[in-house]
């Protein structure tokens, strides 16, 4: 037992973790007994201890899980453990709840935490359509109402879209480049274990006296200044869901620039590649401004700062700046990764190559540069500076030329391809209507006068949906499916997928196209309830929105049997030619025998005898005849 | 997971590895390196966002600064400066040092920039204590202790990396071959220099 309580592992998380919390009532003890400030009158406070544990202890976990063992060796100069690799590979369902440091492990690890949060999410957002079926329900009370949208979409951004790309992207992108893992292995590892830390934060308000976070996941000052304890799991929780997305982000990026395979020029990447350097870029510089944002609100909170107090000179808009010069990027954190899943979809199921590659990757690192310069478009009727308003509205226009850039490609790629309609294919085909509805309409929001019109309607709510769900969660689900056989060693059931398909295409374009129609009435948005004149539209919509949740379960039994019982997957059942098709599925545990050398570009599908990769002749004569293979081009 | 254990077993029964191979180095950067410079680049924008907050509370609020009734002990973070700014030589000493393979060199450079760096917080620290006002009576102190206690931390973290460095140093760790575990926080220690040059600038002289 004390071995265990001594291994890396669950066991000393707990304690650790009992750990922390003894560790935050002291401190809090120490610091209030010490200062003896007026406003301190007692010295034990349950908001203070709850406060500095919400810190403590998920930070007591990382550290009784293990995810920090190799550094405190590294720090007191005791001889580290190098990496032998026995860490790598999951040889047991168990393994995915150790600290893993191969990076297809992580990768599945991250994918499937993500997809717990989407169901969780997704439960949320039934409660809330639940609750507006009808004018003046009392299915839940109005604060649980704001919590529950506010949870929501906290989940759904922190802890869905932007982390199942990372997850989607650590499995595939080393294989891609031909790199037997990440750079930083062990920071991978850490950066996963962020994750659940965070989830259980946010879930973990709805137990927090006075209910969970209950101003938005834009959680606005000065009002999540004075609201519930709730509120400041948000703001750590949104720390730790940060770091994650910072350190995988660096990661990526060390990982692309050093790590490519011989050959493997930045114009011979795969478009999945160049959309996740893209991102990262976008999250290693924006993701900080979150984090601070959060850290004013920790301050004003627990120590009493004036950041937004207006009665001692605080600003309140500043948050609004600080806070949407991050989340703005963060929706093109959350879209551009989609953006190279679909182009590796529809260049492989359009057996042709990519139209525009060049354009692609250029529009890519487009829309980060003028990511950074539309953030206050959110801000049109915040009570900024009036001007601000023209630049910001023309701004916001222009990004969407890089986009259309990318749409006009992949219709370009589409056109008299031989498409191959499988689940993939077609939720790639889906995405590209959503998200150019979603698109249009955003580009209607940048028009300063007709966002005036819509603001704080459910018209956001409809634009943001079809970007984010008919957008990012289209490409999800096409990702999935794709890499399926690869990451499992299994075919899905692809009849199911296609009912996947339709149904969520139908039921997303039920649930959210009629919402257009209730902002353009003025329905507001974030209220438990509304007027009797949108209640035939509102029944509507909730019951559309039962059937996109019904049609997820579809996905979900889909996954679990197809994963435990699915025919085997050939190395290559797509017939795609970026390297990870090259290697069997699941991949072996080192991804490659030998680094292999890219000789082509990735889509040169169509091409007579074009070639992306070769594994070289093994050095070792004996074992060469056996290992020369080439990589042909799947021909037609 | 069934599927992946027994293509674990394949593989093993295949051939012989131990590891993987060894992965082709496409950048004349190292990967070190080149992390540590994206972490900069990261907590730089951290920075940027307090900078912020500065320029909000300080400029587009028009507040007075500093606050009516109190003063900022220029003279005093200007020594500070100077204790500070005279570390990074230090460090720069004991990287050149190890470089041609003086291990005293080393060890003393370590050494005196730690304990320089230790002055420069445990100064800051004195002039929280005696400057007479607390970062809850108005915006701009919440700025002030918000910007110098944000870079207090960074020294603090900073100061970490230079402990672990010297205890290394001192175990006889790195060879003028191999200094990269000098290098690499070496660069953090200069950024946290360069940004205190900023945040004195900006806080206690304009």
């Amino acid at each position: 037992m004390a071995a265990k309580l001594r291994a890396p592992g669950f066991y000393r998380a707990g304690i650790m973790m009992l750990g922390g919390v003894a560790l935050a009532t002291g401190l809090t003890w120490l610091v209030r007994m010490t200062t003896g400030h007026a406003t301190y009158s007692h010295y034990l406070s349950g908001d203070a201890i709850l406060s500095v544990s919400l810190l403590a202890v998920p930070l007591a976990f990382l550290i009784g899980i293990g995810g920090f063992d190799y550094w405190f060796y590294w720090a007191a100069g005791r001889p580290t453990r190098p990496e032998d690799h026995s860490g790598h590979g999951a040889y047991s369902w168990k393994d995915y709840f150790r600290v893993n440091t191969d990076h297809k492990v992580i990768g599945v690890q991250y994918t499937v935490s993500s997809f717990f949060f989407l169901l969780v999410g997704g439960l949320i957002a039934m409660l809330m359509r639940a609750q507006l079926a009808q004018p003046g329900s009392h299915f839940v009370d109005a604060n649980t109402f704001n919590g529950l949208f506010s949870v929501h979409a906290s989940l759904l951004i922190f802890l869905f879209i932007i982390p199942v790309f990372a997850g989607l992207a650590n499995f595939v992108l080393p294989l891609m480049i031909g790199a037997p893992d990440m750079a930083f292995p062990r920071l991978n590892a850490l950066s996963f274990w962020l994750l659940p830390v965070a989830g259980a934060l946010m879930l973990g308000s709805f137990f927090a006296p006075g209910g969970a976070f209950a101003d938005g996941w834009t959680a606005y000052a000065p009002l999540s200044d004075n609201a519930p304890i709730g509120q400041t799991f948000f703001s750590v929780a949104v720390q730790f869901a940060g770091a994650s997305s910072i350190m995988t982000a660096l990661n990526f990026l060390v990982t692309i620039i050093t790590m490519r395979a011989p050959g493997m020029s930045f114009f011979r990447m795969p478009l999945l590649v160049w959309a996740n350097f893209a991102t990262s870029l976008l999250v290693v510089i924006a993701t900080p401004f979150i984090a601070a944002s959060q850290f004013f609100v920790l301050l004003d909170r627990a120590l009493g700062f004036n950041f937004f107090n207006a009665a001692h000179g605080g600003d309140v808009l500043m948050y609004q700046h600080v806070f949407w010069f991050y989340s703005h990027p963060a929706v093109y954190i959350m879209m551009l990764p989609g953006f190279g899943i679909i182009s590796e979809i529809i260049a492989v199921k359009a057996r042709k190559p990519i139209f525009g590659y060049r354009m692609m990757a250029f529009s890519l690192l487009a829309i980060v540069a003028l990511g950074f310069t539309v953030w206050a478009h959110h801000m049109f009727t915040s009570g900024m500076a009036a001007w601000i308003r023209i630049p910001m509205a023309i701004t916001t226009a222009i990004i969407a030329v890089p986009t259309g850039i990318k749409i006009f490609s992949w219709l370009a790629t589409l056109w008299r391809g031989v498409l191959h309609l499988d689940t993939p294919m077609l939720f790639a085909l889906g995405f590209l209507t959503t998200f150019t509805l979603g698109g249009i309409s955003g580009v209607m929001l940048a028009m300063v006068p007709f966002d005036i019109h819509v603001s704080a309607t459910y018209f956001i709510v409809a634009h943001i949906h079809y970007v984010l769900f008919g957008g990012s969660l289209m490409t999800i689900f096409a990702g999935v499916y794709y890499w399926f056989p690869k990451m499992t060693g299994r075919m899905y059931d692809e009849r199911l997928g296609k009912w996947h398909f339709w149904a969520t295409f139908i039921f997303v374009n039920l649930t959210f196209g009629p919402m257009h129609i209730l902002g353009l009435q003025g329905m507001p948005r974030r209220v438990s309830t509304y007027a009797a004149k949108f209640t035939d539209l509102n029944l509507f919509i909730s019951l559309a929105s039962f059937g996109l949740g019904l049609s997820t379960l579809v996905f979900f039994y889909n996954i679990v049997t197809s994963w435990r019982g699915g025919p085997r997957a050939i190395p290559n059942p797509w017939r795609g030619m970026t390297l990870e098709w090259q290697v069997s599925s699941p991949p072996p545990i080192f991804n490659f025998d030998r680094v292999p050398t890219v000789v082509g570009g990735p889509y040169e599908y169509g091409v007579p005898g074009a070639v992306h990769g070769i594994f070289a002749p093994a050095p070792a004569p004996a074992a060469a005849g056996a290992a020369a293979s080439v990589v042909r081009a799947p021909s037609q | 997971m069934e599927a992946a254990s027994i293509s674990h077993a394949a593989v093993h029964d295949g051939h012989d590895h131990h590891g993987p191979p060894a992965a082709n180095r496409s950048s004349r950067v190292e990967p070190e390196l080149l992390g540590m410079l994206l972490f900069i680049i990261s907590e730089i924008m951290v920075f940027g966002a307090f900078f912020t907050a500065y320029f909000f509370i300080r400029i587009a609020q028009g507040n007075p600064w500093p606050a009516p009734g109190t003063s900022l002990p220029v003279q005093v973070a200007g020594v500070n400066t100077a204790i500070l700014i005279s570390s990074s030589f230090t460090i720069h000493w004991a990287q050149t040092s190890i470089k041609n393979g003086n291990r005293f060199g080393l060890k003393a450079g370590m050494l005196t920039t730690f304990l320089l760096g230790c002055s420069f917080l445990f100064i800051q620290i004195n002039e929280y204590a005696n400057i007479g006002f607390a970062p809850q009576d108005a915006a701009q102190q919440t700025i002030f202790y918000s910007l110098t206690g944000l870079h207090g931390a960074h020294v603090f973290i900073g100061l970490l990396l230079l402990l672990f460095v010297t205890i290394r140093a001192f175990r006889g760790h790195y060879t003028p071959e191999e200094h990269r575990g000098v290098e690499v926080p070496g660069i953090y220690w200069h950024f946290v220099d360069i940004m205190w040059i900023i945040v004195y600038t900006t806080v206690y002289v304009l």
